[in-house]
């Protein structure tokens, strides 16, 4: 549906970048977000699990990490499970923090996956928070659910209502001719056998 | 004045029923029968365009008609041909045992004469015939036509959209079970 890496690694790179752009001797936390639609599918009315993870690459631990994500807005999408606004109190230095939302559109059609935002303190003597961007999922497309059953859907029970609609069309003539065939064939049977005996 | 002349009729009352039960007409009854079971089986493929191929109704209602209708007089066409190729193949087929069954029927019965007898096996053969023949027709070409519609559906016309898959499915079987039911073997 979209290539999900390559996003993802365009924008580490990006983040990367901003990041080490910034004072690079200061010692700091460095925040890297990736943001990942892990369904292959999107189905209205189904849930999609997205995962959100952060990295700090810095050489101290972020801390008061707040992920914020308001790219899923109330009239499209519902919470299933789990929360788009989160607080992490410390990301310690080379530890990564995954975090996962379930949603559920409610509509279908094409939905652009924007980044979410991190918001945290680089430094424990930091005053101005540090924002991070995450990577983009980008575009998707979200299939109706009707259109997602008439792919997927084995359809057994309609198939099963059908074979129930064709015995009168196909077994019952069957029937008629069949118990006319053996009737017939059975008095043949009996002449020939009692021709044989005789 | 034109004197009125009064014909002697060319065949009696037996040997017309004989000569019509031997044609490709049908009687209406035979008829009512035929475009009754052609259209119940040439509508029974919009169940699967409507639950599993998931067309939309309301636009497709016109192609629904007009298929429908095209089909059924195609396939009453192929029952009709199939019938009057059968009959004869059975009418030979059930000749042995049907004089039998009458024999046996009419065995202890003095009154009713040879010939008699003869003449009911003949007409209880053309009924057999005509009976198994109708049967089995109706039986073999909607079969027929059911298995063609669901393989050009699902598979050989699945990329097709839904509403010109309907049509050509439905259309396409219907005309080939009535181009194989003017073959003569």
């Amino acid at each position: 549906m979209y290539s999900l890496k390559s996003f993802v690694i365009v924008a580490l790179i990006c983040t990367s970048l901003t990041v080490s752009s910034q004072n690079a001797d200061s010692q700091q936390a460095r925040l890297l977000v990736s943001k990942q639609v892990l369904n292959k599918l999107l189905v209205q009315d189904s849930d999609i699990l997205v995962k959100y993870t952060i990295y700090n690459v810095g050489s101290v631990p972020a801390t008061n990490v707040v992920l914020q994500d308001s790219g899923f807005p109330d009239e499209a999408f519902a919470t299933v499970k789990g929360n788009l606004n989160i607080r992490f109190n410390r990301i310690p230095s080379g530890a990564n923090v995954t975090h996962a939302v379930v949603i559920k559109p409610l509509t279908y059609g094409r939905f652009n996956f924007t980044a979410a935002v991190v918001q945290y303190k680089s430094s424990e003597g930091a005053e101005e928070p540090q924002f991070a961007i995450s990577s983009e999922p980008g575009e998707g497309y979200i299939i109706s659910y009707a259109e997602y059953d008439k792919k997927f859907s084995p359809h057994l029970l309609d198939w099963f209502v059908f074979a129930i609609m064709t015995l009168p069309a196909v077994v019952g003539p069957f029937m008629l001719w069949w118990v006319s065939k053996s009737k017939y064939e059975l008095i043949l049977k009996q002449k020939r056998e009692k021709l044989s005996k005789d | 004045m034109v004197k009125k002349e009064k014909f002697e009729p060319l065949f009696t009352k037996e040997e017309e029923q004989l000569l019509s039960d031997f044609s490709r007409n049908v009687s209406t009854k035979s008829s009512a029968l035929f475009y009754g079971s052609a259209f119940m089986v040439s509508a029974l493929p919009i169940w699967l365009y409507w639950r599993i191929h998931m067309i939309e109704m309301l636009p497709a209602l016109v192609w629904f008609i007009l298929v429908t209708l095209g089909s059924t007089y195609l396939i009453s066409f192929a029952y009709k041909n199939t019938k009057f190729i059968l009959k004869h193949k059975i009418a030979i087929k059930r000749e042995e045992a049907v004089t039998r069954e009458i024999t046996r029927k009419y065995a202890d019965d003095k009154k009713i004469s040879k010939k008699e007898k003869d003449e009911k096996a003949l007409f209880q053969k053309n009924d057999v015939a005509d009976y198994e023949a109708t049967a089995f027709s109706i039986f073999y070409n909607n079969a027929l036509f059911l298995v063609i519609v669901v393989l050009l559906s699902f598979y050989l016309l699945k990329g097709f959209s839904t509403t010109a898959n309907y049509i050509f499915s439905v259309g396409i079987a219907s005309g080939l079970i009535a181009l194989f039911s003017t073959g003569t073997q």
